[in-house]
């Protein structure tokens, strides 16, 4: 695939565009950038962020806590090239907000809402138990994607262990909901009916002691409350994580994977790659973000640093600068700093070549849009970087 | 006038490593296994993710540690924290019957609850530490002298540290409120424990990481003496020739050099590093402005991290003398 299929299929095409990858590769910054280049396609996009860098957020107008999109001005629009029909807005995401508008919006009656908010158990789950993060970010897409105000939404999933943590979520969310120790918890008299139930209820009887015993906490009453207040938003929940992994998993979502080009980095790809595919992830595009380009045509650096140039040619240089206007300076020394220099800089984009070359050969082979993205000499951290970003993403210009 | 240089990093016996995600904090740990091993010390380097790392980088090839862990090379051993592993050992040494143990970590009802149960993990990693630090051989002397922990990234670092402290103010008595104890006692001694922060000269992680010390000082009782700032560009020419890009672009590309790049791509090439080299001296400054703290700082190396030999590289400068002047 290149630069102007991938363009077309997932931002001009597609609803949803979710960028993937590990902690620190430049995740935030590909995101906005993709969703500013749907918006020069003539698309209503919104980009949700997870946590920005400072200068980045204050450039997107989101640097306070939203959780409502909000749409960059018109003219700062306009200045990098995007048409009257496209649009960019731009959120942060509230986790703890996002989770408590889903409570109300599944609880039967205020009472039950405020139950549950109240519930020191809840206020775990919702901003320090696993998943939750992932859970609100996904659950915020498809709210996005169902008010139907935008064409596109592109979301910067967080920076999770393991990247992939928001896709299961939903379904561990609702797994728990329905196990069989929070059935229990709730209708001990129900579950003792079943078949096998006194097996079953011996050892969750021991495991409950045991946990009290070593914990010496009221844990578990706290667990039980929490769980019959929320007992009746459990189908609510259940029904809204299967719409969300149909959502992502259906054609309209494109997964991008950003990595940076170190061979830890892109080692690191290379398992999240795996694992995409075993999840059934209609993965787009692989993005290397931050890749040492030789700034030549070719692409190939004439230099290594175990061939040392000519002295000929050294001293070609030497004569050069020797020649230049401008103040003195000692060319000798000048010629060699300026060849150590490029020779340094030749083996960064060897070292880069090696560590990404088998992901790019199986992106390729899989028919996915391959893209590199330059280290910029200044980190980006306004709209115009951006837009540069994006021109190098969809290869509009040379290097950087 | 500056404080005193801070002790030698080998000088305590449990160093907590840690940083956000991508800043090499797993590359550092490694490191510091491997200068803790040349100063003769019995090293054990344990990451807490779902992933191992260190296996990787100190020795290629070589198959998963696990929670059991192994000798990777002489003097260090690694291994991989798993908590339920550690939960599972913990309730044996609790109660003494292994197969009520065994039965109950593999009930999945029980398995489903500790699943959504907070804080346990960070205990029971936590105590693990603890227990490790225990270790004697059968002649009395400590099994490990040095303990390198990889924590997760920091959002969760500092939350884990809190845990015990949490726990001894909530449960009164009992033995989870006299481990908690000892737990905490090692945390919160300085003599013993420090914590490692690894960053990058760069706008996120050097936010994050003022963030992290002042929270720190203000919520935790951990020692924290210096910040190592890792892959930081040097500057690419030496002294006098600081605008060496500017002149190299002035040049002609009309000039023949033979097998030489052009003028232009020497100049790109000398105009790159040196940004890259600015930018990362001015993060170097606002960390150090910031934290109060001397710093560590490790060279980017230019083939990057491949292996053994790098991570010796980085094992030299980690356990030099942390300075208060910033380049």
């Amino acid at each position: 695939m290149n630069a102007s299929q991938f363009a077309e299929e997932s931002l001009e095409l597609g609803r949803i565009v979710v960028c993937v990858g590990c902690g620190g590769v430049g995740k935030t910054t590909v995101a906005a950038a993709l969703a500013l280049e749907a918006a020069r396609r003539h698309r209503k996009v919104a980009v949700i962020t997870i946590d920005p860098a400072r200068r980045l957020a204050d450039a997107l107008g989101v640097g306070q806590l939203g959780n409502e999109p909000q749409e960059i001005p018109r003219d700062q629009l306009t200045a990098l090239g995007v048409p009257e029909d496209g649009g960019l807005f731009a959120m942060m995401l509230d986790m703890k907000r996002t989770f408590d508008d889903l409570v109300e919006r599944f609880s039967e009656d205020p009472a039950a809402r405020d139950n549950v908010l109240a519930n020191p158990i809840y206020r775990h789950v919702s901003d320090a138990l696993a998943g939750s993060v992932e859970y609100s970010a996904m659950e915020k897409v498809f709210q996005l994607c169902e008010q139907g105000r935008f064409d596109l939404v592109v979301v910067d999933t967080p920076p999770a262990q393991h990247a992939l943590d928001f896709l299961d979520a939903p379904q561990r969310m609702v797994d728990f909901l329905e196990s069989r120790i929070v059935q229990i918890l709730i209708h001990p008299a129900m579950a003792a009916g079943r078949f096998g139930f006194k097996v079953f209820h011996r050892g969750a009887r021991k495991v409950l002691q045991l946990l009290e015993r070593i914990s010496g906490l009221g844990f578990l009453e706290d667990v039980s409350e929490f769980l019959m207040a929320f007992e009746h938003m459990s189908e609510g929940f259940r029904d809204r994580a299967i719409q969300v992994r149909e959502l992502l998993l259906g054609p309209e979502a494109a997964f991008v994977l950003v990595a940076g080009p170190a061979r830890e980095s892109a080692l690191q790809a290379e398992q999240l790659h795996d694992r995409l595919e075993a999840t059934g992830v209609p993965l787009s595009a692989v993005l290397i973000n931050r890749i040492h380009r030789w700034p030549g045509d070719s692409g190939v650096p004439p230099l290594a640093a175990d061939t040392p140039p000519a002295a000929t040619d050294v001293a070609k240089l030497e004569e050069a600068l020797a020649n230049s206007e401008g103040p003195d300076f000692p060319a000798e020394a000048a010629a060699q700093a300026a060849i150590a220099a490029a020779t340094g800089y030749a083996e960064q984009v060897r070292r880069d070549v090696r560590a990404t070359e088998s992901l790019q050969r199986r992106t390729e082979r899989q028919g996915r849009y391959w893209g590199t993205i330059p280290e910029l000499a200044e980190d980006v951290h306004d709209l115009a970087g951006l837009g540069h970003v994006a021109d190098l993403i969809f290869e509009r210009s040379a290097g950087g | 006038m500056a404080p005193d240089a801070p002790r030698s990093l080998l000088e305590r016996r449990v160093v907590i490593v840690t940083g956000k995600g991508g800043t090499g904090k797993t590359t550092v740990a490694a490191a510091l296994a491997v200068a803790a091993a040349k100063a003769g010390k019995r090293v054990l380097v344990a990451e807490m993710g779902r992933d191992e790392h260190i296996p990787r980088l100190l020795c290629p090839g070589s198959p998963a540690v696990g929670y059991a862990g192994r000798e990777l090379m002489p003097g260090i051993h690694a291994m991989r924290i798993d908590p339920f592993a550690a939960l599972g050992e913990y309730l044996a040494l609790q109660i003494g019957l292994k197969p009520l143990v065994d039965s109950v970590m593999h009930n999945q009802a029980f398995q489903q609850l500790m699943g959504a149960a907070p804080g346990w993990r960070e205990l029971i990693t936590l105590g693990k530490i603890w227990h490790l630090d225990q270790l004697r051989d059968p002649d009395g002397s400590p099994r490990y002298d040095y303990i390198v922990v990889d924590a997760p990234a920091t959002g969760h670092g500092v939350t884990f540290l809190d845990v015990p402290r949490v726990v001894v103010s909530a449960v009164r008595a009992g033995p989870l409120h006299q481990h908690t104890e000892a737990v905490e006692a090692l945390i919160e001694d300085p003599d013993r424990t420090l914590l490692l922060p690894v960053t990058l000269a760069e706008e996120l992680p050097v936010r994050e990481t003022n963030e992290l010390i002042a929270r720190v000082r203000s919520d935790l009782a951990i020692a924290v003496d210096r910040v190592v700032v890792n892959a930081v560009a040097p500057a690419p020419f030496p002294t006098g020739l600081e605008d060496l890009d500017e002149v190299l672009a002035r040049l002609p590309d009309s000039i023949a050099l033979g097998a030489l790049p052009p003028p232009s791509q020497l100049a790109a090439c000398a105009r790159t590093l040196r940004l890259r080299h600015e930018l990362n001296s001015g993060f170097v400054t606002e960390i150090a402005a910031g934290t109060a703290l001397p710093l560590v700082i490790l060279p980017r190396l230019q083939g990057g991290i491949e292996g053994p030999r790098e991570i010796e590289t980085l094992a030299s400068a980690l356990v030099a003398v942390p300075s208060w002047e910033v380049a």
